[in-house]
């Protein structure tokens, strides 16, 4: 049970660097909590709300406290030990999502100070650090970390500075792991499609890839005439798919806005349960964008809404479309 | 419960071992509890692949994609099958809300955090680069849980890299720095492990050269 524990003005609650896991809480009378600013050296004083509890993160982080607390008007404060505040703040979730948020507030801050520091030094751009990353478990040899990075790598930055590099080094990883079979136990995605022998889905993989560089080359024609090869003649499903959704990114990249809008529809009704539907969904509301039918458009991203998951990119990229429109 | 439940097979993920969960540099959205098997932190430093951590099952990682889709400070890879709830911004309310246990050892992690970094800013704010390595040396004092007053050679399985990571140096900086340590007889470095002679000499100097800058 906390303690109710009546403190005296002038009187102090706990030093800067007292080390116990009291939290307290104040009932009445005034507390502030002095300290300096970690960036200018000049004083602060923190005044305690009513009912606000104080010297949480020192004492759940059991670091020694950071300021002291000194008692400004006659007070009265519970005192909790750590496993009693632990219990209060479960049974009640919105102190502890409140604390949640002045925590993530103050952490965001101090990141921002430190990385402020840091600038000076040196700081890698996201995407050359990730394609260096690939890069690096290629050279060891550990391929499906490879392969996992630099398709990412392609998600992410599909006409970025490395993306054909990318896509080429995708495209060894893969044969090196078809060629060791069972080694590539890793990932599903990272299977060797087919495996019946032969150079057949290898072949589709190279040729996909190459398409992928293409396009990320924005040489959109070609990357089209690549994609159809796979439709054409490659018996991999696997590759099939892929390379009919990139047929129609082609088809988008090119503005040709009514081929990729039939395209798409077909797509629906041949691969029904396709990874990129909604992708695919989202691309044929941006063709009717394009054409300024915003009706069309419209209906295709409220679709895309109902059918995905709120915290899907593309629910948020429908969102973001919808609002444009209705902006 | 059978709401509860549900509602967290909705966010279970699988990893097969040696899978990478996320990346370094990816931008980053998502956060996880692990459920089952062990998940390896690491960060590749000049060329080698280093090992900041190995978090077990009930614990957090990549919780600081809550605060902004920044790219990710090191990767996640699975060490063994690995199967964890992946939480995002807009369902971490609702499941905290459900799961204080969940939202308690997040604020707890988040009190680290907010204090290492806070310590990492006051290394970074000395302006001697000498006793901006010292504090370094000083702080891995305080996280292994060592008082000062009871010791005074310790003992650092740390490298010079980690030294210069911590200090905000170009490693060759910090290097010089270490080497003059070393001629005047303050510390050994060996391949695996940096002595420092007398922790407590270090504090005294660290601290005049604060309240220095201060004054």
């Amino acid at each position: 049970m906390p303690k109710s524990v009546q403190y005296k003005a002038n009187s102090i609650v706990y030093f800067k660097g007292d080390m116990n896991e009291n939290i307290y809480l104040l009932k009445s009378g005034k507390v502030v909590l002095k300290y300096n600013d970690i960036e200018t050296g000049e004083e602060i004083n923190d005044i305690i709300q009513m009912g606000e509890f104080f010297s949480v993160k020192s004492s759940l982080g059991k670091y020694p406290k950071e300021e002291t607390a000194l008692v400004k008007q006659d007070a009265e404060v519970l005192l909790f030990t750590a496993p009693e505040f632990e219990q209060v703040a479960m049974s009640n979730t919105r102190i502890i999502m409140k604390m949640l948020r002045v925590f993530s507030n103050q952490l965001r801050r101090i990141h921002k100070q430190v990385s402020n520091l840091l600038v000076m030094g040196k700081q890698e751009n996201p995407e050359t650090g990730l394609f260096g990353i690939g890069e690096y478990y290629l050279k060891h040899n550990k391929l499906i970390q490879s392969l996992y990075t630099f398709r990412r790598y392609l998600t992410y930055y599909p006409s970025g500075d490395f993306a054909a590099k990318a896509a080429d080094n995708i495209l060894t990883i893969e044969t090196r792991l078809q060629s060791s079979g069972g080694a590539a136990g890793g990932t599903s995605e990272a299977k060797p499609a087919g495996g019946e022998g032969g150079g057949g889905p290898s072949d589709a993989a190279k040729v996909y890839y190459n398409g992928i560089s293409l396009f990320s080359q924005q040489k959109f024609t070609e990357a089209l005439s690549e994609f159809r090869k796979i439709l054409q003649t490659s018996p991999d499903p696997e590759y099939q798919a892929k390379a009919f959704f990139e047929v129609g990114r082609c088809f988008f990249s090119l503005n040709d806005f009514d081929k990729t809008i039939t395209h798409y529809t077909g797509m629906i009704q041949k691969f029904p349960k396709h990874p990129d539907l909604l992708e695919a969904l989202f691309y044929v509301g941006s063709a009717y964008e394009k054409k300024k039918e915003t009706d069309k458009a419209k209906n295709f991203y409220s679709k895309i809404l109902s059918l995905s998951e709120e915290s899907s990119p593309v629910h948020r990229k429908a969102e973001r479309a919808l609002k444009g429109l209705e902006g | 419960m059978a709401l509860d439940l549900s509602m967290f097979g909705r966010f279970a993920k699988t990893f097969r071992k040696n899978e990478i969960i996320f990346c370094e540099y990816e931008p980053g959205d998502t956060f996880y509890l692990i459920q089952t098997g062990r998940v390896q932190i690491v960060k590749i430093m000049n060329e080698i692949e280093k090992i900041i951590d190995i978090l077990q099952p009930g614990e957090i990682f990549g919780e600081m994609a809550i605060l902004e889709e920044a790219p990710r400070s090191a990767s996640a890879i699975a060490q063994d099958d690995v199967k964890a709830l992946e939480f995002n911004r807009e369902n971490f309310e609702v499941l905290m809300q459900g799961n204080p246990q969940i939202a308690l050892k997040l604020l707890k992690l988040f009190t680290k955090r907010i204090f290492d970094q806070k310590r990492r800013f006051l290394i970074l704010t000395l302006e001697d680069v000498q006793a901006r390595v010292a504090d370094v040396f000083l702080m891995l004092t305080e996280t292994q849980g060592t008082s000062l007053a009871n010791t005074e050679q310790m003992v650092f399985n740390t490298t010079v890299d980690d030294v210069a990571h911590w200090a905000g140096m170009p490693p060759e900086a910090c290097r010089k720095v270490l080497n003059h340590f070393v001629t005047q007889r303050r510390l050994d470095i060996y391949p695996d492990r940096i002595e420092v002679k007398n922790i407590n000499d270090f504090a005294r100097f660290v601290s005049s050269r604060r309240k220095h800058q201060v004054s």
